[in-house]
């Protein structure tokens, strides 16, 4: 099941997250997170502007690879358990990557009634390069 | 010889803008990186969870923006938009939000500094938002890193 529940009793240091494939980017999958987002960079866009940016054509807007990392989070723990996410842009994602996103459990602990799970997190191209990696923090329930 | 990038803005703040997030921002934003989560999309599975409504995404806030206000900033920094990269960004999220709620954004610049990469030189500007909800509660603080190809 796509969207099961985690219990914070089941979670281990070192469990892997389950990886999540999205699909190849495209143009325009840059142009509706432009619209959505607000970013509206012509570097994202105009291929010829990016050339004589200095970029060698357009790339996707770094805050795309984040929404990725988030939903390979929110897949596991669910939405509205993230507490904290942050991340490090490190290479260009171009048009035609796949970005698999992955995560593992650093650290566990409960303070009063909060249970909170640190996770490391990244985004790979197919090349296997890293373009993000990050941690993140999230609340989980517990069984009882 | 490459270009200064002004220091003079560390400490400054931005004016303070007010939001109010919209439901179908909330699912445009969840389509546009391919999350089709129900709890981002489906009104009816969100009445029914533990937040009564659809909650945003965690990097929703991305949306937060100041229009006039990043074109300015840039001019007063000495770059334009061409040079930008994204460095870093991380957010601390104290509580999902919902369609209809409306939050205020302060900004101020925490830091600038310069480093030479394998690309050359470059700037880095670090920005923090704090967001605050009409109750005057802090729900998210979002940090903010800028690299500028100098």
């Amino acid at each position: 099941m796509k969207y099961s529940r985690v219990y914070f009793d089941d979670v281990k240091v070192g469990d892997e997250l389950p990886p999540l494939v999205k699909d190849p980017i495209q143009q325009i999958q840059l142009t509706r997170y432009a619209g959505a987002s607000g970013d509206f960079n012509p570097i994202h866009q105009d291929d010829e502007f990016a050339r004589a940016a200095g970029m060698g054509g357009v790339f996707a807007h770094g805050m795309l690879s984040m929404g990725f990392v988030g939903q390979l989070v929110t897949d596991w723990a669910g939405p509205g358990a993230v507490r904290k996410l942050g991340v490090r842009f490190a290479a260009i994602v171009r048009l035609k990557d796949v970005i698999t996103c992955r995560g593992r459990v650093l650290g566990k602990s409960s303070t009063d009634d909060v249970n909170l799970v640190d996770l490391e997190i990244w985004a790979e191209n197919q090349k296997g390069e890293k373009v993000v990696t990050g941690k993140a923090t999230v609340s989980l329930p517990t069984r009882t | 010889m490459p270009s200064q990038i002004n220091k003079g803005v560390i400490g400054k703040e931005s004016p303070p803008f007010v939001v109010t997030v919209e439901r179908g921002k909330i699912k445009e934003f969840a389509r546009a990186i391919g999350d089709d989560n129900p709890l981002y999309l489906d009104d009816r599975v969100g009445q029914a969870s533990q937040w009564g409504d659809i909650i945003a995404p965690p990097t929703f806030m991305t949306t937060f923006r100041d229009g006039a206000d990043s074109a300015a900033f840039l001019r007063e920094l000495g770059t334009d938009i061409s040079r930008l990269l994204h460095g870093e960004q991380e957010f601390e999220l104290h509580r999902p939000i919902r369609p209809g709620e409306t939050f205020t954004c302060r900004s101020r610049v925490l830091d600038v500094y310069e480093k030479t990469g394998r690309s050359g030189p470059m700037a880095f500007v670090l920005r923090e938002t704090l967001v605050t909800d009409t109750t005057s509660e802090l729900v998210a603080t979002i940090r903010h890193t800028t690299v500028i190809r100098l």
